[in-house]
């Protein structure tokens, strides 16, 4: 038997795909469930595309990571606004929401990185940085990273 | 005035996005200690491959910031730790 394709939705932030929701159509504002990206909808010859239509703006890198938040059921802590000033930074010295506090301006750490999307804060209670944090620990500050 | 500090200015390695590097900075500035820092992340590419090289032999990892103060090595911001090694 041959198993029926799923049509999936590019992502350029995560570079993921997640499944093509039945109704959906061009042009649509949808929320990537991986990364919590807003997107628009695209068809294109390779298939279906996510845009960002407020790409490099504060409200997007806010709306993302709260989105994020919401998805995994995540909390901030009073660091969250020094937190969004370094993603500003990066933004602005190179070129996208690279996370603030590495060196590396790689998609792999776009925020929110690899190892948070991967489960980090599953894991150590909060994400690299202490943006995100697990909603059953309590928030101390500022926490010395390993 | 913290003894350390009148002998050997503090270094601070920083990354200029990092919000912890800039808690290190301010704590600093608030109890009035002069210090030398680099922002690696700005250096031009062969600096901060040299500082990066550097920074990681020191202390096992690519980390910010760090702070040295003579001979103590201080890597995340650790205001019990800079207290301490400060003296104050």
């Amino acid at each position: 038997m041959i198993a029926q394709r799923v049509t999936r939705v590019y992502c350029p932030v995560c570079l993921q795909r997640f499944k093509f929701v039945e109704g959906w159509k061009e042009g649509d504002l949808v929320i990537c469930p991986i990364c919590g990206q807003k997107l628009r909808l695209e068809k294109t010859l390779e298939g279906w595309v996510g845009t960002r239509p407020e790409k490099g703006s504060e409200k997007e890198i806010r709306e993302r990571s709260d989105e994020f938040a919401r998805i995994r059921g995540y909390k901030f802590n009073e660091m969250k606004e020094d937190v969004l000033e370094g993603l500003l930074g990066k933004n602005k010295l190179f070129g996208d929401f690279y996370c603030p506090c590495r060196m590396m301006h790689v998609p792999e750490y776009q925020c929110p990185c690899q190892p948070t999307r991967g489960g980090d804060v599953e894991v150590n209670g909060k994400c690299y940085c202490g943006f995100f944090w697990r909603k059953d620990l309590g928030t101390i500050d500022p926490p010395p990273r390993p | 005035m913290a003894d350390s500090n009148s002998k050997t200015k503090p270094m601070v390695y920083a990354l200029s996005t990092c919000p912890y590097c800039k808690r290190t900075k301010r704590f600093l500035d608030t109890h009035k200690i002069e210090y030398d820092f680099v922002d690696v992340d700005l250096l031009e590419d062969s600096k901060q491959d040299e500082a990066l090289d550097k920074l990681e032999k020191m202390t096992g990892k690519r980390s910010f910031p760090v702070v040295i103060i003579g001979k103590e090595i201080i890597v995340g911001h650790d205001e019990e730790k800079l207290k301490k090694a400060l003296k104050l």
